[in-house]
């Protein structure tokens, strides 16, 4: 499956980064395709384009704060969780969506 | 500029001092002082209990992630520290609230979000590397600064990134709207 998401934390200095990371490699390593954008300190880096929020099949939102910008996932399946939930368990977020969008189908 | 100019040997520690948080956190912060990063360790160090304040900073594998703003930040960088023992910090990691953390990435960051916005970038590129469990894990066994220092720099032979814990009851929701 295709997956794009968001990343952001309180400071925007160290989680962001880590979890956009985190989903990647698990997201990769299941064989799924991802695209993370970072909403850091810094700005947004990676950012997704509309094409890439049209061909996924997945939004993930991991965050502290609120996510800018989340008018562009509209009418999306959307997973919206803390990012500590990323953090810890990446592996299972993505077979948990696996599973779940499967079912719906 | 590339990842190995912000990676700075002189503030790293393979052997920092300290048994509680508070005391490597200010040893770290006295190195920072000592190489012309900040100008006062008190006023640095209150600035990242505040973003302690805000949510626990350890990252599981014995890694924690100490991170503030401070006006008291003349140039931005990470101080690396690696203890002898065990020392207990905060983590959602975990259940009980609390990790064990020999590993401390202390990140020295100005409180203007303008001032060195390259050095940012590249402590941003360095932060998504921690996010790397087979190369956390391999800092464990480093012997020198400068083996350190590749081990964050090179791609590791795997890169997988598993749960910290297996979790039986993990779940999540998919809002289909």
């Amino acid at each position: 499956m295709r997956i794009v998401g968001v990343t952001c934390c309180t400071a925007g200095i160290a989680h962001t980064y880590i979890v956009a990371e985190k989903i990647q490699a698990a997201a990769t390593e299941a064989g799924h395709q991802c695209k993370i954008e970072t909403q850091g300190t810094i700005g947004a880096q990676s950012q997704l384009t509309a094409e890439d929020i049209a061909a996924a099949d997945v939004v993930i939102l991991a965050h502290d704060i609120a996510v800018g910008g989340v008018e562009r996932f509209a009418g999306k399946p959307v997973v919206d969780i803390p990012i500590t939930v990323a953090m810890k368990n990446p592996k299972s977020l993505i077979a948990t969506i696996e599973k779940k969008l499967a079912n719906k189908k | 500029m590339a990842l190995i100019d912000i990676l700075d040997e002189k503030i790293i520690d393979l052997e920092v001092e300290g048994t509680t948080k508070d005391e490597v956190l200010r040893n770290l912060s006295q190195r920072l002082l000592e190489n012309d990063y900040i100008t006062n360790v008190n006023d640095f160090v209150s600035d990242i209990y505040v973003r302690e304040a805000e949510g626990p900073t350890g990252m599981g594998n014995h890694i924690s992630i100490p991170h503030g703003k401070s006006d008291a930040v003349k140039k931005i960088g990470i101080a690396i520290g690696r203890t002898k023992n065990m020392i207990k910090w905060e983590s959602s990691m975990s259940s009980d609230g609390f990790q064990d953390t020999n590993i401390i990435f202390l990140f020295c960051v100005s409180n203007d979000n303008d001032f060195a916005a390259n050095h940012m970038m590249l402590l941003a590129e360095l932060a998504g590397k921690l996010g790397n469990d087979a190369r956390v894990a391999k800092l464990q066994d480093v012997t020198t600064k400068k083996e350190l220092i590749d081990v964050i720099l090179n791609e590791p032979e795997t890169g997988n990134s598993g749960d910290n814990q297996e979790d039986e009851n993990f779940d999540v929701d998919i809002n289909f709207s």
